[in-house]
């Protein structure tokens, strides 16, 4: 009797599935004819569920695939070649970062800040590296973008005896302060800034404290800076 | 003392005017905020209700003319040197400094690698009192100050001092 009712439930399930509601609903005994509707209800969410994990699963899979292609360094640094092809140099850009030459970099940033597919409203950071006695100094901007909630590492180096960079102060008001930090700590140049000075250190400080070939001044106004501490360490 | 003696009412004291003048000083060291690092916490907290610098006379100035004792609470770097020489001589004599923390005293963690950082602020100003520490506890900054007391204490500054 019960392997019979199982049968007939099932049977007006599939039916109903296929569009039929009358197949339950023709049902005379009330509990099965409850139990069929039960089963429907059951058989109709796992169908959706199982939907709705396979649609997720094809998308997951999109987007990793046109993530894992490009990162937005590598995508920025594709507009840019179309764009200024002799100001970039693709030999040193990595996945990670884009090198750019000075020369065009002031034209390169209102670009990047401006043009829709990059729209970098908002420079995070600049920081100066020594590469080295021997080797060049090198300025790294640090871009993201509100609207498209990407960012950018851009480096520029310039030589040690000759470091100038245009500046971009007048394109990220932040610049400012970083390009004066930048300034006071290597000496790094930024041509077109409208108050270049240091900000930091007083302002005859003489050096650039963070170059590797950096030597602490002896006296500071009569005050002795005393250079090597023997019997430390 | 022998010439005062019995020659007065009961309520008055007498007294060597040296030591009341010294009396007088120590008991009322109206100090100079200086706090330049995290020292300045601490001193903070010396000062405030729980340790209460209040209770040996010593209250809180933001101008140096109103200041007896400098307290020099932190890191003092090259730039702040200048500032901190200005600023102890436009304090009115008598005046004191107690340096506070390892910074001030000898330039402390910057001693080897800081090219900014004075060595140690007796080389600016003449020190009274070092309190060591990083940062000293207010206790220790206490124990400082009650050491600057016993030497204003012991000054003679009426006494023609013979060579």
């Amino acid at each position: 009797m019960t392997v019979n009712l199982e049968q007939l439930i099932k049977e007006a399930v599939e039916k109903a599935l296929e569009g039929d509601m009358d197949a339950i609903n023709n049902i005379e005994d009330r509990v099965t004819r409850s139990r069929a509707k039960a089963s429907l209800v059951k058989a109709k969410r796992e169908a959706t569920k199982e939907k709705t994990e396979t649609s997720l699963d094809e998308n997951s899979d999109a987007t990793s695939d046109s993530k894992k292609d490009k990162t937005s360094n590598e995508h920025i640094s594709e507009l840019l070649i179309q764009q200024f092809p002799d100001d970039i140099n693709k030999e040193l850009s990595s996945k990670k970062h884009i090198q750019i030459q000075p020369k065009n970099w002031l034209v390169i940033s209102r670009y990047l800040r401006d043009d829709p597919a990059s729209l970098f409203d908002s420079l995070q950071c600049i920081t100066g590296v020594d590469l080295g006695e021997e080797s060049d100094l090198e300025v790294r901007y640090n871009l993201h973008s509100m609207t498209h909630l990407h960012a950018v590492e851009i480096r520029i180096s310039c030589p040690r005896n000759k470091a100038k960079v245009p500046s971009v102060e007048s394109i990220w008001r932040i610049g400012d302060w970083f390009e004066r930090e930048t300034y006071d700590m290597y000496g790094i140049e930024f041509e077109g800034h409208r108050n270049l000075k240091r900000i930091l250190l007083p302002e005859d400080w003489e050096g650039w404290p963070l170059r590797k070939d950096y030597e602490v001044q002896e006296t500071y106004h009569g005050i002795i800076v005393p250079k090597v501490k023997e019997g430390w360490e | 003392m022998g010439v005062f003696e019995n020659k007065f009412q009961d309520n008055i004291v007498v007294a060597s005017l040296d030591k009341l003048i010294g009396w007088a000083r120590s008991t009322s060291p109206w100090f100079f905020q200086f706090g330049l690092a995290c020292c300045a916490i601490e001193m903070m907290a010396t000062a405030a209700s729980r340790h209460d610098l209040m209770r040996i006379g010593m209250i809180p100035r933001s101008s140096p003319r109103q200041a007896d004792v400098m307290i020099v609470a932190g890191t003092v770097t090259l730039k702040m040197a200048l500032r901190v020489k200005k600023l102890y001589e436009q304090m009115a004599n008598p005046k004191y400094v107690i340096s506070m923390g390892s910074c001030a005293t000898s330039g402390g963690p910057y001693w080897q690698h800081g090219y900014h950082v004075l060595k140690g602020v007796d080389l600016v100003v003449p020190v009274d009192v070092y309190v060591p520490g990083c940062p000293p506890r207010p206790e220790a900054l206490i124990e400082g100050l009650l050491k600057l007391q016993e030497k204003i204490q012991s000054e003679r500054p009426l006494t023609r001092k013979t060579a």
